[in-house]
């Protein structure tokens, strides 16, 4: 028998078989993708199902749209991450959102001149409930919380910081570095804050917490008071809880002024 | 129906000057608002500087938080820039508090005038302030001296004329 191993005919049988398992290659990933298209067409006709089916759910209901929100964040995809797409045309998600922070900045904005740009979460909640009446859909604080974030990402000078189980809004650009918001979460309890205080919890130099508290009054954020036994006290505005007592109007202040 | 209170009336710092020079602009202007609408309801048209310190507005006994004597000469003295304010002695010690200027009482009562016909009608000063025809009206019981200015800007308006009677100053509406 003639020994062909390596003549022409055995690369012509090599390339040949190569060939044949491109061609299977390509068929197996032709196949695969087939197969994803279909999976997709499903997935994609389930998610427009269950859009349809739950769209007025997700915008009335502040406990369904956590957890839709909690479901997305599972499979890896964030409804509000572009304003156009898929989820924010399908679900009108987005806009929720939008409009929600745009009510936001305009409860802080109309009360920046009282707290200095810093509210509690709670206020801000309330404030907003309030504004969107009796027949509005309902917004948790959850829901809050996300459209900060989003007002947050589009770089609006918007912050959260942590506070006793919850969070002060900052919707002024005031520099606020560790130091402040370690003594802003101190003045959380009493709603102000004194020298000795912040050296007894903190262990500072009186040189430091004085600093700190300069700040906080330079940038409109607390109010001196000069009154109080012992030390002075140092008050938030933002923290100060006497939500129901009005506020002198500046239309009533034209009435009386030339 | 009794006052109501702004925010700030409970917040203890309301009550100290403050050193920053924005939240003191913020401070005095509500300071500035306070009074005046203290006065409003109360229809007062003067204060006595050494009273006003206890009274009420400047002295919330419920905080244990008062305006020291000269965060008080301060306000006063806002007002007084603002156009609301007037002394009457070179001490400092009384002044007139005008939460409503002469030109707005002059239009008040002019409106007045003119709704019930009266245009050409003589009123005696006391007639406008205390008469019974003028019951309910919001310039009834205004002191003669803040009167006395509101017919005087209305005078310079050409809409009335002072004029002398037997026993006072009456007042004659075009």
């Amino acid at each position: 028998m003639h020994r062909r191993g390596v003549g022409a005919g055995a690369i012509a049988k090599k390339k040949l078989a190569e060939a044949k398992y491109k061609e299977r290659g390509n068929v197996l990933a032709e196949d695969q993708i087939v197969q994803m298209s279909k999976q997709l067409e499903t997935f994609k006709s389930h998610l427009e199902e269950f859009a349809s089916k739950h769209k007025q759910e997700i915008r009335k209901n502040p406990q369904f749209r956590v957890q839709f929100q909690e479901m997305c964040a599972t499979i890896g995809v964030d409804p509000l991450a572009s304003g156009k797409g898929f989820w924010s045309e399908m679900l009108g998600v987005g806009d929720f959102y939008y409009e929600l922070g745009v009510q936001i900045v305009e409860v802080c904005l109309a009360l920046k001149h009282r707290n200095g740009g810093l509210m509690t979460l709670d206020e801000l909640h309330q404030r907003v409930l309030k504004g969107r009446g009796k027949f509005a859909q309902d917004v948790s604080q959850d829901d809050l919380l996300r459209a900060l974030k989003k007002l947050k990402v589009m770089g609006s000078g918007f912050g959260m910081i942590p506070v006793g189980g919850s969070y002060l809004v900052q919707s002024v650009p005031a520099e606020l570095n560790m130091d402040h918001t370690v003594v802003l979460q101190l003045a959380e309890k009493k709603g102000f804050v004194t020298v000795s205080e912040i050296r007894e919890s903190l262990k500072w130099e009186k040189e430091r917490a004085c600093h700190v508290l300069d700040h906080l009054l330079k940038e409109g954020l607390a109010w001196l008071d000069a009154q109080a036994e012992g030390d002075a006290h140092y008050w938030l505005p933002a923290l100060f809880s006497e939500l129901s007592s009005r506020d002198i109007t500046p239309e009533e202040e034209n009435q009386m002024t030339p | 129906m009794s006052f109501e209170w702004p925010w700030q009336y409970s917040f203890p710092p309301f009550f100290t000057l403050q050193p920053n020079v924005d939240t003191r602009q913020k401070q005095l202007a509500a300071w500035c608002s306070l009074a005046l609408s203290y006065c409003r309801h109360h229809r007062l048209y003067t204060l006595d500087v050494m009273e006003a310190q206890e009274s009420p507005v400047f002295n919330n006994k419920k905080i244990e938080r008062k305006l020291s004597m000269e965060a008080i000469q301060v306000v006063f003295e806002e007002l007084r820039k603002k156009g609301n304010l007037e002394w009457l002695d070179k001490n400092k010690s009384r002044c007139l508090v005008m939460w409503r200027r002469p030109e707005e009482w002059g239009k008040l009562i002019y409106q007045w005038v003119s709704k019930n016909g009266m245009n050409n009608s003589v009123f005696t000063l006391y007639e406008l302030s205390n008469g019974d025809d003028t019951q309910g009206e919001d310039f009834h019981g205004l002191e003669e001296w803040m009167l006395l200015r509101s017919l005087q800007a209305l005078q310079t308006d050409g809409k009335a004329e002072i004029i002398s009677m037997d026993d006072g100053k009456g007042v004659k509406f075009f």
